[in-house]
């Protein structure tokens, strides 16, 4: 271990239930102090159960991890003092107002009260909820539960933040808001942990991230890398009818060509370079006899690496891309 | 110790906030109450030796009051809140679990003093008196409510095993053999021998009479001892339970 030991580091995690099944199943994690580290992965995937093993919430059934440098089985009380966390499942005391429920929390945190007041004030304002402060909870829009909920983790300026998908079931304009809160709690120096089944989410607020499938961690780096890991373009043909064999026969070899793999319609080939690509590509699948319906060019998204990495795409990750 | 305060303070404004959780359980005892002086008021006249000279509701208010108390409250509130996954964000705050347990029980009693002390003055008012008088009210009071605070272990233990709303629900249940398997209607003398021989087994007899003899005859040091003692046992055993169950939960 380093000097600055690290915010998130797991190895071998594991975790199953009664009845046999394998919800996580050896996941290694290192993540640095300041990241904003994203788990990505589609409902059942065990990114949950990381998380909950990760908050003390669970008990491990293998492995081990250190959350802030503290063994989350040995001393789980000390990792609770570092830690933050909004769960999927917004948790709330309905019956509370927003105000009586943050001085709660800054209270359970051992803040005295005048600082507590001054904490929830400051919350309340960082996640704009100052005008309803003192409305019951239960009147709450989903939105403004998800913000008061993410505001009650912060009350003891924690370490690390877990988020496990702060945005799920939010609308676009709530999501934005959200995505901004946590980048500014992140910028502060805070490690954030943010699951998400949303491929955007990853992309536009992650630094690193790891994509989890099955229980197990499937890819893993930054999203320019993951998707560089692809090649840098994907050349699109729209085959209509035509034999989808004999194309791939045609292209593959081609030079630049990184890889060939079927798509809805057609074709798509990672190439190094998409526009230098293209006239030899057609030029080689016309040799070989085969009409082409239409040619565009993408680059890749996390959308074509999830696909990579576990054979499908993510629920909702938006239409595959057809030829134009 | 602050962390039992703040929880306290949280479960205690429950309780005012939603009185349509709790009014309702004060209905069953009252009624009860009400329906067993009419029917048997007129069995046992005042001149019956065991009601010292009192009418019958004086005899039947200590059970009204426990029963009063008795209830499935603090296990539901515990079982809500795991529900709507409050729970979890508790667990997670950098506090002792064990903090939450207590913090329920210091709502409890808050509810059990309340509760007694309205039972205690529907019974004033159909003509019961308390023979050990102002000081004996007071007693009277506080052991029905801390004998509320030590059966809350029972729906809080439902509650974090099974994590099931109707079952901790219906865990009041567990109360009605209880109460009934108890000298609740006559002196134990004068129950037919296996009833008897259950009843005399059976805790919730020894708290009867304790609060029963502050209620008929006064102050009676031996039957105070035998309640009291018996609070303190069933609130260890009951409360070390749901402490158990806190500690292991998500095990």
């Amino acid at each position: 271990m380093t000097d600055q030991p690290l915010a998130i580091e797991a190895h071998d995690l594991r975790r199953s239930f009664k009845g046999g099944v394998e919800a996580v199943r050896g996941v290694d994690l290192a993540i640095p102090r300041g990241e904003m580290f994203g788990f990505l992965g589609p409902n059942g995937a065990g990114k949950t159960t990381t998380v909950r093993m990760l908050c003390t919430l669970l008990p491990l059934t293998g492995g081990e991890a250190r959350v802030a440098g503290v063994d989350v089985v040995r001393d789980p009380s000390e990792v609770r003092r570092r830690i933050g966390v909004a769960l999927q499942e917004v948790g709330l005391d309905p019956v509370a107002t927003g105000r009586e429920l943050l001085e709660l929390h800054c209270g359970l945190s051992r803040l005295p009260r005048p600082a507590a007041r001054e904490r929830t004030r400051e919350l309340l304002e960082l996640v704009g909820l100052t005008d309803a402060a003192d409305r019951a909870i239960r009147t709450y829009s989903g939105g403004m539960k998800r913000r008061l909920d993410l505001a009650s983790a912060l009350v003891h300026s924690p370490e690390v933040l877990f988020l496990d998908e702060p945005t799920t079931g939010l609308d676009p304009a709530s999501r934005i808001t959200v995505w901004e809160e946590v980048r500014r709690i992140n910028a502060t120096g805070t490690t954030v942990f943010l699951t998400t089944q949303y491929l955007e989410e990853a992309d536009q607020l992650c630094r690193r991230l790891a994509i989890i499938d099955e229980g197990r961690i499937v890819a893993r780096g930054s999203p320019a890398e993951l998707k560089q890991q692809l090649g840098s373009d994907v050349v699109h043909i729209d085959l209509g009818s035509a034999d989808r064999a004999v194309t791939h026969t045609a292209v593959d070899g081609l030079p630049g060509v990184v890889r060939v793999t079927d798509s809805a319609s057609g074709i798509a080939i990672a190439v190094s370079n998409g526009a230098a690509a293209v006239p030899a590509v057609v030029r080689a699948i016309g040799q070989a006899g085969v009409e082409v319906a239409a040619v565009s060019i993408s680059r890749p998204t996390l959308d074509d690496v999830f696909l990579e990495a576990t054979g499908r795409r993510l629920e909702g990750a938006g239409a595959p891309r057809a030829a134009a | 110790m602050s962390d039992v305060v703040l929880l306290a303070k949280r479960s205690v404004r429950e309780i005012y906030r939603t009185p349509a959780a709790t009014l309702p359980i004060l209905f069953i005892p009252l009624f009860f109450l009400a329906v067993n002086i009419g029917q048997v008021a007129k069995t046992f006249p005042r001149s019956t030796p065991f009601l010292h000279g009192q009418p019958y509701v004086a005899f039947q208010l200590p059970v009204s009051m426990i029963f009063a108390v008795s209830t499935a409250q603090s296990g539901l509130a515990l079982v809500t809140d795991i529900d709507i996954g409050y729970f979890d964000k508790l667990l997670t705050a950098p506090i002792r679990r064990t903090s939450i347990i207590f913090g329920r029980l210091a709502a409890d009693l808050v509810r059990g003093l309340l509760a007694s002390a309205l039972v205690l003055l529907v019974g004033l008012a159909f003509g019961a008196r308390v023979r050990s008088g102002p000081l004996g009210v007071l007693v009277l009071i506080a052991l029905s409510a801390l004998w509320g605070v030590a059966y809350a272990g029972i729906a809080q233990t439902v509650a974090l095993r099974t994590k099931n709303v109707q079952t901790t629900n219906v865990s009041f249940i567990i109360f009605f053999p209880l109460l009934f398997l108890t000298p609740n209607f006559v002196p134990i003398e004068q129950l037919s021998g296996l009833v008897q021989t259950l009843a005399r087994v059976n805790p919730v007899t020894y708290v009867i009479e304790g609060l029963r003899s502050l209620v008929l005859t006064g102050w009676d040091a031996g039957s105070l001892l035998a309640c009291a003692i018996t609070i303190v046992l069933t609130g260890l055993v009951l409360t070390a339970t749901s402490l158990h169950a806190i500690r292991h939960f998500n095990d």
